[in-house]
């Protein structure tokens, strides 16, 4: 027969066969690294302390109450692991880089490691936590009583005690449980080996009771169909009419935020984590472990409404239905699963917060009162920490179970863990924009927070103590001083829908709307822009050092500080692997034991104490950037000025040419000066002579004077033709003024061209072949003009050709836009050297000097002409001997043949 | 199939997951009727779940393992 006292006594004995398997668990994982305890399988099911009493015994209640619901806080779950790539995995790599050990931590750090959002963090996760301890205090208490109050015998020395003082008991047991169990010791890493192999295993009891209440009850039933049409003889609504509502979507909303959010399962997904690869076991594992714990749910709530007497409590079904069946050994194992789950979850829970209070509220104080110095000897600190986490444990179980207190006459379990999830749901949006939005700036966040707590503490805490106070009772039925909009679970006028959905819809709502607004009009300081980058760009690039502390600290002070936090022979260890011992630290040694002391007392609490220890010759994180701001702008100048002196020695060699050009061209006219001076001089020389000799000697034969005075004449010619050159390439070079292009048969002036020539070609015995020829082409241009080129061009190279077997080739032919005339020939060709200055004025070349007359400004005059019919004139390299002459014209637009 | 195809797809599966879990398309499953002596709805639910935890299992066996990805 069951009794009171031996389900405490069973109690007892199950709690000292977990102290056992931590133990012995923790002895393990210390010796040897890989084991069984490290596997995926033993994480997964320490995640399963998301299954707490809630689901053990409220569920059932839950399903009995509102059918189908109770489905809607495993499915958000469900729905985060199956999607574990995109946020769990960036917790866990960011988490494990930045040594991360709560979730305050994680939003401090993320937020500039801000001490004053770990705070607020913290004390909402404290308050908001509060009524979840209270649900675990409340089954524990009503399953003892459930067994108690079945048979009057039963009760034992529980006789007398009401649910209060058996309430306090068990919270009072369960605070000195956790304080032994959970803060042996101060792990670098804030892990927990034997506690999570402790979690592990009461995962598998809890589940394994539930499945065997489950089998029992559908065995009893006689299957689930037969459930299920009792239950609908039995005038029940077996069907979930409704349940897909708003109710049911802020409930997924919640479980959705509950998984990431809450301080336990942080602890154990995100914390406890060995290697980002559990994950992907988890991910199917944890899923399908929740589908069943669920998978009886419905059945036994079912079948508890339809047989047992009406007003038994659904929430203890799990627990009544096999002891009315006289299942001792059954509801004894009942009670054990909903025990495991009760305990598993207070004590995770209780030790992630009483971590979180540790590390962001009592370790800045004591930085601040101490100035980071004397707190007693080498181990002050790690002795502080673990009184501060006894005294937080004790202090979170006392919220709880005043929580319970004051609202002991509510009935239901699930509601009042749906107060909890809503109040952590309010750390999602600053956790998802810390993880995705590197402009989430910190007053954002704080704000954001805030706002969510002031909502949820509104239209969600309070109105769960409407039972127990008048006051409240009132604010809910008429709102404050009478302003109806404001009351909590109707706020600001949105009647008529649930007020779970009520209250999560306008705070996260509002929550999100200040964090995106105060972000997009708020500024971020350095150290913020820093963690942002490291956050978001997690899986970027490898996590840079940051140097974010500089500074003359001395190896010996940081070594008092290490050994403070982490024990001497951690630090001892960490300073040797470092060669750090004696010799000045470096920045990189200073910023990795910044990441080994947030590991143990949180980011901003390590930052601010390396701050203060490192401080004197330190440089401040603005100034860091502030000197990369400069190194990058002397980068850029020196940049700048490289590409200006590179632009001026391009104008420098520009320069140089030209000038080189302009002395040869110099050089050339001086060269054609005295040319042409001596050009000049002989005409002028026998002009003179020859007109002294007819002045003087009259004797002359008429024949003889006749002869005289013809070459007076020829020679003034060649003068007059010289200067008509010179004057004619002056017009032409003043400009196109005056110059006219109308359309012109190409192909017949250059026939007339040839013409002109052939005389010439033949007088020297030279052929002249012109037979490749275009046809048909129409070319803007002044045929006269174009045509002294032509003559010019073909006449250079008959008059230049020294070849024994000279001749010379006019062809034409055209392109798509252009007609091409060239001239060819097999004479000496002209030289490498010569090309650019054959069409330069008075120039000729070597060849030509000695032996041709002429000025050497035909080629000059030539490309001008060709240059205002918008073609151009130049000397193509040929094979071989001689010298080519590419005249290139633009077909006329307007006649295109 | 290829890396990226794969995140697309474990992005899919839960948004899928998260489309089917609620209404308008759960609510069409609610039509009074038992299927193998269960209310249809919760057939469906459970249905969906098992099918989300075999492709979550699917997918974490191929998705990319530590060290070959970079975002």
């Amino acid at each position: 027969m069951l009794s009171a006292d031996l389900v405490i006594a069973t109690g007892i004995a199950y709690v000292g066969l977990l102290f056992l398997i931590a133990y012995v668990s923790d002895r393990r994982a210390r010796k040897t690294q890989s084991s069984f305890l490290r596997s995926p399988f033993v994480y997964t099911l320490a995640i399963s302390v998301y299954c707490t009493s809630w689901t053990f015994y409220g569920a059932v209640g839950s399903a009995a109450r509102n059918g189908l619901e109770y489905l809607a806080i495993y499915l958000g779950p469900t729905l985060v692991f199956v999607g574990w790539w995109f946020i769990l995995r960036r917790l866990v790599r960011i988490s494990h880089n930045q040594r991360i050990t709560s979730i305050a931590d994680l939003l401090s750090s993320r937020f500039g490691k801000s001490s004053r959002l770990a705070v607020l963090v913290t004390v909402i996760a404290v308050i908001g936590i509060a009524p979840y301890i209270a649900l675990q205090l409340k089954a524990v208490t009503s399953s003892i009583q459930a067994i108690a109050g079945a048979r009057a015998f039963n009760e034992g020395t529980l006789r007398g005690v009401d649910d209060v003082g058996l309430a306090f008991g068990v919270a009072a047991g369960m605070a000195l449980f956790t304080v032994l169990f959970g803060t042996r010791n101060v792990d670098a890493k804030e892990q927990h080996h034997g506690v999570v192999a402790a979690i592990a295993f009461e995962a598998v009891v809890k589940l394994a009771a539930l499945l065997a209440v489950g089998l029992f009850v559908v065995f009893a039933g006689g299957g689930f169909e037969a459930i299920f049409s009792r239950a609908e003889a039995a005038g029940l609504d077996i069907y979930s009419t409704g349940t897909f509502d708003d109710r049911w979507i802020a409930m997924n909303v919640l479980s959705i935020a509950a998984i990431i959010c809450l301080p336990r399962q942080f602890q154990i997904t995100v914390v406890e984590n060995s290697d980002e690869n559990h994950l992907r076991t988890a991910a199917w594992a944890f899923p399908a472990y929740l589908l069943l714990m669920s998978l009886f749910t419905l059945p036994i709530a079912l079948y508890g409404l339809t047989t047992m007497p009406a007003g038994a409590n659904p929430d203890m079904f799990v627990l009544t239905l096999p002891l009315a069946a006289n299942q001792d050994g059954l509801a004894l194992f009942a009670f054990i699963g909903g025990f495991s789950s009760a305990t598993s979850m207070i004590i995770v829970e209780s030790i992630a917060l009483s971590i979180m209070v540790s590390n962001h509220i009592v370790m800045p104080i004591v930085l601040r009162f101490t100035q980071g110095q004397g707190v007693g000897d080498g181990r002050g600190v790690s002795r502080l920490l673990l009184a501060s986490r006894r005294f937080s444990i004790a202090l979170i179980l006392s919220l709880g179970f005043g929580y319970f207190y004051l609202t002991r006459d509510s009935n239901a379990l699930a509601p009042i863990g749906l107060i909890s999830f809503c109040g952590v749901a309010q750390f999602l949006p600053a956790i998802i924009a810390a993880l995705f939005w590197k402009d989430a700036s910190l007053k954002a966040a704080t704000a954001a927070v805030a706002v969510g707590f002031v909502l949820w503490a509104w239209s969600s805490f309070m109105p769960s103590f409407e039972s127990a106070s008048p006051v409240v009772a009132q604010l809910m039925a008429e709102g404050p001083w009478g302003i109806g909009w404001l009351r909590p679970e109707a706020l600001f006028g949105l009647e008529g829908i649930d007020p779970l959905a009520n209250a999560v819809f306008w705070s996260l709502f509002l929550n999100t709307a200040t964090l995106v607004a105060v972000s997009l009009f708020s500024s971020q300081s350095a150290l913020e822009r820093v963690q942002a980058t490291l956050f978001v760009d997690i899986f970027r690039r490898p996590v840079a050092a940051g140097t974010l502390i500089r500074g003359s600290a001395t190896a010996d002070d940081l070594r008092f500080v290490a050994q403070r936090v982490l024990g001497i022979e951690r630090a001892t260890a960490l300073f040797e692997s470092a060669g750090a011992d004696g010799s000045e630290p470096t920045p990189q040694f200073i910023d990795h034991l910044e990441r080994e002391l947030a590991g143990s007392i949180g980011a901003a609490s390590a930052h601010v104490m390396l701050s203060k220890v490192v401080a004197g010759g330190a440089v401040s994180l603005e100034e860091v950037l502030q000197m990369a701001d400069e190194t990058q702008q002397a980068i850029e100048y020196s940049q700048q000025l490289e590409r200006t002196s590179a632009e001026l020695r391009d104008t420098a060699r520009k320069l140089e040419e030209a000038n080189r050009q302009l002395r040869e061209l110099d050089s050339q006219k001086d060269e054609f000066l005295s040319q042409v001076s001596h050009e000049v001089r002989t005409p002028m020389t026998s002009i003179r002579s020859f007109s002294e000799i007819l002045l003087g000697e009259q004797r002359l034969e008429k024949a003889e004077r006749q002869k005289f005075i013809a070459i007076i004449h020829k020679e003034s010619l060649r003068l007059t033709k010289l200067l008509d050159q010179i004057l004619d390439l002056n017009a032409l070079e003043r400009g196109k003024a005056g110059w006219r292009n109308v359309p012109t048969d190409a192909e017949a002036v250059l026939d007339q061209a040839v013409e002109v020539c052939t005389a010439l070609a033949r007088q020297r015995q030279m052929r002249l072949v012109a037979d490749k020829r275009a046809t048909g082409i129409s070319i803007d241009a002044d045929a006269d003009r174009l045509s002294q080129v032509l003559i010019n061009l073909i006449s250079n190279a008959i008059k230049y050709n020294d070849a024994p077997d000279p001749v010379v080739e006019v062809r034409s032919r055209r392109s798509r836009r252009h007609y091409i005339i060239e001239v060819l020939d097999n004479g000496p060709g002209i030289g490498r050297d010569e090309r650019t200055l054959v069409f330069e004025k008075f120039a000729r070349g070597a060849a030509g000097t000695a032996t041709a007359p002429g000025a050497g400004l035909g080629l000059a005059i030539s490309r001008q002409i060709v240059s205002h019919m918008d073609g151009k004139l130049e000397l193509v390299p040929t094979r071989g001997r001689g010298a080519c002459f590419r005249i290139t014209l633009p077909l006329s637009e307007t006649a295109t043949v | 199939m290829e890396r990226r195809k794969l995140v697309s797809a474990a992005l899919v599966l839960t948004l899928l997951g998260a489309l089917l879990f609620m209404p308008p398309i759960a609510s069409v499953f609610q039509i009074r009727r038992l299927v193998l002596g269960v209310p249809a709805e919760v057939i469906y639910l459970f249905l969906v779940w098992v099918l989300l935890v075999v492709g979550a299992w699917w997918l974490s066996t191929r998705l990319p393992r530590d060290g070959e990805d970079e975002g």
